[in-house]
């Protein structure tokens, strides 16, 4: 876990008991991780008021960062401490800090998570067989072929259009195969 | 040998043999777990090799004769000293096939055991997370969409994502080294309006990935400087202020020289104005939010400068009005837009009346300077006229007395070269010891200068030490966790310390009945002497008696007598030693036997015997049995 030289700084200021109480570094934590796991936080805990606000609010900064780079390294309460001991913390707030983080960690690690993308999902498949007796150009084409239906999961809000193909024996021969060489090589990929 | 039963057991279940547990010696070895041993052993060994050989025993006693043949080939390829052949799979004997399976495990590859003494590597340690991460996920079975927590929808869903999406923060920092100290206008800034990161975006989503990306922009940027200032503000002998101060002149000189270059075409008038605007401009870049309100000149580049400005203020406006008035979104949207429209015609109209001024100034500005120059052309004419006016009234008052005058100018000169002379002498006093006073200095500072690059080496080598170290310790602790980690998951039921403790007491029985079998050595070598000895006293004496009783038994018939009997117990004492030695050698005979007998029951030969028979005739019907197919056919 690395953090910037700004990060540190406002942490090292958090570490102050001149600075901050042990109340106020306790409202500040709260304050952190509630920002970052249900939206915006207002910086207005009783504790806090007579500090000053810019070294508040660059404090709050600090700490949130420190919050986010745990999380993404998955760091355990003994790398947080021995950062956090870097910059300062006496044991006191170190323990908080770590029971807050492991509190919190789950959601912490939901939060992150869901930063990205991935391809959709597909949840089920529903298939009809077409049996193709003639086409304009041929007399007789007695070729059979499945249509193919893809549900993709979808989002609450806008729903994704399912995905419909049709294909003859082979390709779907084809895909299934593909499809079981995937499941095997994930299989494979666990065994090393 | 129980113990190494045990080892011998252990080694075959790591190489993938699926011993039951209740199998605790090679003694309860069934015929299918000997050869399923010996293929999985020897598929470790030798890939190529194990590869043709099934580990389960086929029912047909050909084809299981045929396995125990070719595991015997590919035992004694592998260089196997002791006898095999297929027996000795199929009809084992435990000594026989203890000893196979310790020279197979022997030869297994100590690869494992050795890597995990070897620092794995950033990439396979990568490849394990990753292993046990999807193993984790493919273990948790699938959960329909409506019923998932919101850990389950991240592994299985893809309706919580959200894009990367990063937006920038303002972090209210105390000073910054690349801004310098932080004006009480921004000070005020950060403590009245400023709203915490939190609340600086609109979308609450961005909030971690921003966080992140602020971040890591920063440790960029320190990176960066660290390495800068190591290997060139090191050298330039200047404190990082100064650095930072003299890197910033220069990159504004070299940009100002690149645009002139690029604009040759401009007129002489116009180009002193974009000069000046431009270094206005530059000085922006470097604190440009600082200087806000420093904009009030206008010009095209100060106009976009405004601009960009303008559309960064506005935001902020926006949050800081936002926990005020919570009104509705959209009536909000629609005020700020009226809002805009009406600040930009107003910023139009500004900009055009600016123009217009500026074009008047430029005008009148030049006309000024023209002015001032025709002003100052004549200014130097009047004062010319004016000296050459004061010398000639002199030369007119002095003409009527020329003649003393001339004498009298002439002591003037003279006396000025004097005091000309008198003050070049003063000057050489003076001059003299300052130079002497200057040299010292320069040679001073010379030393100085020679000192201070040492410091500067010995600082860089410190730097580059503390880098090396910092690395070394990183690394360190990388392989400590690693290797703790490893320890967690390394199976416990390995006692090593018992081991190495029963290792050294057999080692140190061993040495016990070293001694005492070298003791034993010299016991029977004495023995053998004092025998040897005492067979040569023997043969000594009675070679003595004989030869003196001889010579009296020609005359005396009772020496005579006594000398057939001295034969007579000669013979019997020979005899009597050829049997007891007779008899040690049966005797060891007989123990050689016992043990034979022993190890021949411990072969399982009756139980062999009745195997083989079954077998045999297993194998005649078969044959008989394919044989009335090949008739059939």
């Amino acid at each position: 876990m690395e953090l910037s030289e700004a990060a540190q700084g406002g942490l090292r200021l958090l570490a102050e008991p001149g600075r901050f109480s042990a109340r106020a570094f306790a409202a500040l934590l709260q304050a952190a991780f509630r920002s970052l796991l249900s939206g915006p936080a207002e910086l207005d805990h009783p504790d806090l008021e007579h500090i000053d606000p810019a070294i508040l609010k660059y404090c709050h900064a600090a700490a949130t960062t420190c919050i986010v780079e745990a999380g993404k390294h998955r760091a355990e309460g003994a790398a947080i401490s021995s950062y956090l001991e870097d910059c300062k913390f006496d044991k006191e707030r170190m323990e908080q800090f770590c029971t807050e983080y492991q509190k919190n960690k789950d959601f912490l690690e939901v939060l992150l998570g869901s930063v990205g993308r991935c391809p959709l999902h597909v949840t089920d498949v529903s298939w009809r067989l077409e049996y193709q007796i003639k086409t304009n150009q041929l007399h007789k084409n007695y070729h059979p072929a499945y249509l193919m239906t893809l549900n993709v999961e979808s989002s609450d809000s806008r729903s994704q259009p399912d995905l419909n193909f049709s294909c003859s024996m082979e390709q779907l021969q084809d895909l299934v195969g593909k499809l079981k060489d995937a499941a095997k090589s994930l299989e494979r990929a666990t065994q090393l | 040998m129980e113990e190494v039963d045990k080892i011998l057991i252990r080694s075959l279940r790591l190489s993938g043999t699926d011993i039951p547990d209740e199998v605790q010696s090679v003694r309860e070895f069934t015929t299918e777990l000997i050869v399923e041993a010996v293929v999985r052993c020897l598929q470790v060994i030798n890939p190529s090799v194990g590869a043709g050989l099934s580990h389960i025993l086929p029912p047909g006693m050909s084809a299981r004769f045929r396995i125990g043949i070719s595991l015997a080939q590919a035992c004694q390829d592998l260089g196997y000293q002791g006898e095999v052949g297929y027996q000795t799979f199929l009809y084992s004997s435990e000594p026989e096939i203890r000893r196979l399976l310790l020279f197979l495990v022997e030869k297994l590859p100590r690869d494992a055991s050795e890597d995990a003494a070897q620092p794995v590597g950033k990439s396979t340690a990568l490849h394990r997370a990753i292993a046990t991460t999807i193993k984790e996920q493919l273990a948790v079975p699938w959960v329909p969409p409506t019923c998932r927590t919101p850990r389950l929808q991240l592994l299985q869903g893809s309706c919580l994502l959200k894009q990367f999406q990063a937006r920038p923060l303002v972090l209210p920092r105390e000073s910054d080294p690349s801004i310098g100290k932080m004006p009480p206008e921004r000070k005020e800034f950060f403590v009245q309006f400023l709203p915490p990161v939190s609340a600086q975006l609109s979308r609450p989503a961005c909030f971690a990935p921003s966080l992140l990306e602020q971040n890591m922009a920063d440790l960029c940027t320190d990176q960066d400087w660290e390495n800068e200032w190591k290997n060139q503000g090191l050298g330039s002998r200047m404190t990082p202020e100064e650095y930072r101060q003299w890197k910033h002149q220069r990159l504004q000189h070299r940009l100002l020289d690149q645009l002139r270059q690029a604009a040759p075409q401009a007129g002489p008038a116009p180009q002193g104005g974009t000069a000046r605007d431009l270094t206005q401009f530059l000085g922006t870049f470097g604190a440009g939010q600082e200087r806000m309100g420093a904009l009030d000149k206008g010009s095209r580049f100060t106009h976009t400068q405004h601009l960009a400005f303008k559309q960064e203020a506005e935001p902020t406006a926006q949050i800081h009005t936002l926990p005020v008035s919570r009104t509705s979104e959209e009536e909000l949207q629609e005020r700020q837009a009226a809002e805009v429209e009406i600040l930009e015609s107003e910023l139009g109209r500004l900009v055009g009346q600016i123009e217009e001024i500026e074009g008047q100034l430029a005008t009148l500005g030049l006309t000024l300077t023209q002015v001032e120059g025709e002003v100052r052309q004549r200014q130097l004419g009047v004062t010319e006229l004016e000296q050459t006016l004061r010398v000639k009234g002199r030369t007119v008052e002095l003409l009527p007395d020329a003649e003393n005058n001339m004498a009298k100018l002439q002591v003037v000169v003279e006396s000025s070269a004097q005091r000309i002379i008198q003050l070049a002498a003063q000057w050489e006093k003076h001059r003299v010891p300052l130079i002497q006073e200057f040299r010292e200095l320069k040679a001073l500072h010379d030393s100085k200068e020679l000192e201070s690059s040492q410091r500067l080496l010995e600082i860089r080598e410190l730097h580059e030490r503390i880098r090396s170290a910092a690395d070394e310790a990183k690394r360190k602790d990388d392989l400590y966790k690693q290797l703790l980690l490893e320890l967690e998951s390394l199976p416990k039921d390995v006692s090593r310390s018992a081991y190495t403790q029963r290792i050294l007491e057999i080692v140190s029985n061993i040495c016990k009945q070293k001694e005492e079998i070298t003791k034993i050595l010299s016991d029977t070598k004495e023995l053998q002497k004092e025998i040897n000895g005492l067979t040569g006293k023997l043969d000594r004496t009675f070679a003595v008696t004989d030869e003196l009783i001889f010579k009296d038994a020609k005359r005396d018939e009772a020496v005579r007598k006594a000398y057939k009997y001295l034969a007579a117990l000669h013979e019997s004492c020979s005899q009597l030693i050829q049997t007891i030695e007779d008899t040690g050698t049966i005797l060891r005979e007989i123990r050689d036997l016992e043990e034979q007998i022993e190890s021949e029951t411990s072969k399982k030969t009756l139980n062999n015997l009745e195997k083989i028979l079954n077998d045999y005739r297993a194998l005649k019907q078969e044959n008989t049995a394919l044989l009335g197919r090949a008739r059939e056919t």
